[in-house]
């Protein structure tokens, strides 16, 4: 089926506004920026830096007139045209559709796992439509221990809510295609019982209200293939989550709503927290494995992107919807965990560059694939711009290694006309921090609950100097990703750091050295060029000089929550916990998992996992251990060495019913005599 | 459970391999004194013939026992998977607290087999398998309308050979 428009007629003009208004700003930035390098002729190195430039100029001109279009969105009220939304009758209606709650999981801490679970049920069921949603934790998890603890923890949520028969648990013994093949064996084993599935991440927390919501949305919009809830970040301590969960806050909704505004129907899947139309996903949205090696060929590792371009060329619209709230999620805890799940998002993303020319996508879903390739491939040109910038100051003589005695007076330079362009890109890239803290001081209420107005603007001025001094650290984080991902490293896919906990000053040191180095040498080389030509650099410099004491300290939980208590970086979630937020945070604190140590022996000497375990396996026919990791594991298991099992040997082990009720007799055989 | 010498459980003898194999399965229900071990294996194998003496035999009427008794607890036909889940549902209602005693009655407390059938683990519901068509991306169109042109044999599309 071809491309074509289900969004409003509306779209046309909303989108010719945004982006030219974008590509009028980037003409007008780059043509003065080569105003401002051809005083003495236009060279080589001075038309790289200028075509650097404008895609980098572009990149923040088009994220600057979507938070301007997110601002006017949100200041003028009212909701964004296409969609239809529930009369006051139709909502109070029962749903008449059946929805799948899947959350997929990876080694992940089952404790927080099923708090999310247990506190997204019960708010659905405080909604009185419980009958309308069946809820699944599809676990991917390699770890043994991992899977039995979340055995545990699955059957003990069960017990608590009475869950059993509306709380499914399945383990999958290989995972291809990862987390997309993970929702692929969800469609094909039970997704015709649904009418739509909300994908949930393992760190997701949704208000029963919302899935409600979506659902009656989705029931009411027939050609609605997706409906994205934007995530809201909370629930973390530590001081680099905390600037992020407050950046999140006060200046997401405005870039979210601001996308929502010009992409309307044509809007991007981001993956989890959204509600999909089950039948058109089966049939249309089916991954492709690319031709080719990777990082470009394989298995598609960003699926969300693709899995919304597909669903939108099947004749289904994709709707941002920050209105609907109620969607929540946690950031990495640091910097370094931060970084670690851009360097897995940014090989993803770099594979969507295949796909940008593919046949039958509409035009929105290219500018997606080109965004998702601009979020990472800004910070190498970034490096680049700054590289080529000194080396067309030095290839036309703007600076040079001659003492500055002995340099020309008069160089022509238009500093003024530099410091303004300067001063523009700037602002363009901060507005969208002050639109949004605009709209907060303009709600009473909102600043109140964020420690009041002083406080917030605080908050503002002081997340700006930190994110500016973690920005540099951050662009080469992300240059290496880049040309990592270029050369063809591989990506291990790994589950994220999801705990508070504090970074070493080792760890931080053995990550940042090379930044550290980057930074003295940018450093001692302007200023050996140039003394002047630091200040221009000093951000920089700074950001990259203090990467290790930065990504320690913001890591501390023990700061995070100083700030809280000095009332910096409050976000409302936090004075006024949504009941879905505190419910999930009481859960995990009050049933908390003792951690499994070895899988094998949990399985054969507690009865609970024993019979659980059995019984799961039981209901799964056709698991087959590894032979070869099966017998050795069954020489050392039965045969008495005390050589511990190999992680596939306990898996082996754990697939094969009979011998764990043989080891099991063994070992109580042994006990009792 | 150590039976070191042949145990007499009222009218019952039973050896002491047979006690130690009716003790393991017991314990995978979460039974562990010695009072509800030895009245267990009386349960099981009172009445029993002489193969029932034989440890996998008397496992074997342990097994048949306790099917037909979760089975007329939980309301299901015995066999097939009411072992392994009743047996899971037993361990996680915690019912061997209630004694063996809880076993032999004729009935069970309605608040425990309440508990009981709600503890049936129910991993996932049955499956209605369909397949995901894998979708085809000719990624490079004005390519591919080039290799057509000029006659290559295969098309840049990406899908799994």
């Amino acid at each position: 089926m071809h491309a074509h428009s289900f969004s409003p007629e509306s779209a046309g003009r909303r989108r010719a506004c945004v982006l030219g208004l974008a590509a009028a700003s980037t003409v007008l930035g780059t043509w003065e920026m080569h105003r401002l390098l051809s005083v003495r002729g236009t060279t080589a190195p001075e038309l790289v830096l200028v075509a650097l430039f404008s895609l980098c100029f572009g990149w923040i001109a088009l994220s600057f007139w979507t938070a301007v279009a997110g601002f006017l969105q949100l200041a003028a009220g009212g909701r964004l045209p296409g969609l239809r939304w529930p009369t006051a009758e139709e909502e109070s209606a029962k749903l008449s559709s059946r929805t799948s709650v899947v959350m997929p999981i990876h080694n992940e801490d089952p404790a927080a796992v099923f708090a999310n679970v247990q506190a997204t049920y019960e708010s659905v069921a405080a909604t009185g439509h419980l009958d309308a949603f069946d809820f699944y934790v599809l676990s991917d998890s390699t770890r043994p221990e991992a899977w039995v603890a979340e055995e545990l923890a699955w059957a003990e949520l069960c017990r608590r809510v009475g869950g059993q028969g509306r709380i499914f648990y399945r383990r999958r013994t290989d995972n291809t295609g990862k987390k997309a093949g993970n929702l692929q064996d969800f469609c094909e084993r039970w997704g015709r019982h649904y009418d739509f599935t909300v994908v949930l991440d393992a760190d997701s927390l949704m208000d029963g209200r919302t899935l409600v919501k979506m659902a009656r949305l989705m029931e009411l919009n027939p050609r609605t293939g997706i409906i994205q809830a934007p995530p809201l970040c909370v629930g973390r301590s530590t001081l680099f989550a905390r600037l992020q969960q407050f950046a999140g806050r006060v200046y997401g909704p405005v870039v979210a709503a601001g996308a929502a505004a010009w992409q309307l129907g044509e809007s991007n899947y981001w993956g989890h927290n959204a509600i999909i139309r089950t039948s058109a996903f089966i049939e249309h949205c089916g991954l492709p494995v690319l031709p080719g090696q990777q990082p470009f060929g394989g298995h598609i590792l960003s699926h969300d992107f693709v899995e919304a371009a597909l669903m939108r060329r099947a004749g289904f619209t994709v709707w941002l919807v920050p209105e609907l709230g109620g969607s929540f999620e946690q950031p990495p805890p640091n910097l370094l965990a931060y970084a670690q799940r851009d360097r897995r998002w940014c090989q993803g993303n770099l594979q969507h560059l295949s796909l940008v020319m593919a046949g039958g996508l509409h035009p929105i879903s290219r500018g997606h694939f080109l965004m998702g390739v601009m979020s990472y491939v800004a910070s190498p040109l970034w490096l680049m711009f700054l590289m080529a910038g000194l080396v067309a100051a030095l290839h036309d003589g703007w600076v040079s290694w001659m003492h500055p005695a002995a340099q020309p007076v008069d160089v022509g330079f238009d500093t003024v006309g530099a410091l303004r362009l300067m001063s523009v890109s700037m602002g363009m890239l901060l507005a969208p921090k002050f639109l949004g803290l605009g709209l907060a001081l303009a709600r009473g209420e909102d600043a109140a609950r964020m420690g009041g107005r002083a406080k917030l603007v605080a908050s503002v001025l002081l997340e700006s100097v930190l994110a500016t001094l973690l920005a540099p650290v951050m662009m080469l984080f992300q240059s290496h990703f880049v040309f990592g991902t270029l050369l063809g490293y591989r990506v291990s896919w790994t589950s994220q750091q999801r705990e508070d906990a504090d970074l070493p000053w080792s760890e931080a040191a053995r990550r940042h050295a090379v930044h550290t180095a980057v930074g003295v040498a940018l450093a001692v080389g302007t200023f050996a060029l140039s003394p002047g030509l630091v200040a221009w650099l000093a951000p920089v410099v700074a950001g990259l000089l203090l990467s290790i004491p930065l990504s320690v300290l913001t890591a501390r939980a023990s700061l995070g929550l100083w700030a809280e208590r000095a009332g910096l970086f409050l976000i409302p979630e936090e004075t006024e916990p949504p009941r879905v937020l505190s419910r999930a945070q009481d859960v995990t604190e009050e049933h908390a998992v003792a951690p499994v140590a070895d899988a094998v022996d949990h399985v054969l000497t507690d009865a609970k996992a024993h019979a659980l375990h059995l019984a799961l396996l039981e209901s799964q026919p056709g698991l087959e251990a590894v032979p070869v990791a099966l017998a050795s594991a069954r020489r050392k298991l039965l045969g008495g060495s005390v050589e511990p099992l190999s992680a596939p040997e306990k898996v082996a082990v754990l697939l094969d019913a009979g011998t764990l009720a043989e080891a099991r007799e063994q070992r109580l055989t042994r006990v009792a005599s | 459970m150590q039976t070191s010498r042949p145990s007499t459980l009222e009218s019952v003898w039973v050896r002491p391999e047979t006690r130690a194999a009716l003790d393991t399965f017991f314990q995978g229900f979460g039974f562990t004194s010695d009072e509800d071990l030895a009245a267990l294996a009386f349960w099981v194998l009172a009445g029993a013939c002489e193969q029932g003496e034989r440890p996998q035999a008397a496992v074997a009427l342990a097994r048949a026992r306790m099917e037909t008794w979760l089975a007329g607890v939980l309301g299901r036909e015995a066999g097939g998977s009411v072992l392994a889940r009743g047996r899971a549902a037993f361990v996680l209602c915690d019912g061997a607290r209630l004694g063996a005693g809880l076993l032999m009655r004729g009935s069970v407390p309605d608040n425990f087999a309440r508990k009981l059938r709600a503890a049936v683990p129910v991993p996932a519901p049955a499956q209605v398998p369909t397949t995901m068509p894998e979708q085809q991306l000719v990624l490079w169109p004005f390519g591919d309308l080039l290799r057509r042109w000029f006659g290559a044999a295969r098309a840049d599309v990406s899908t799994s050979p």
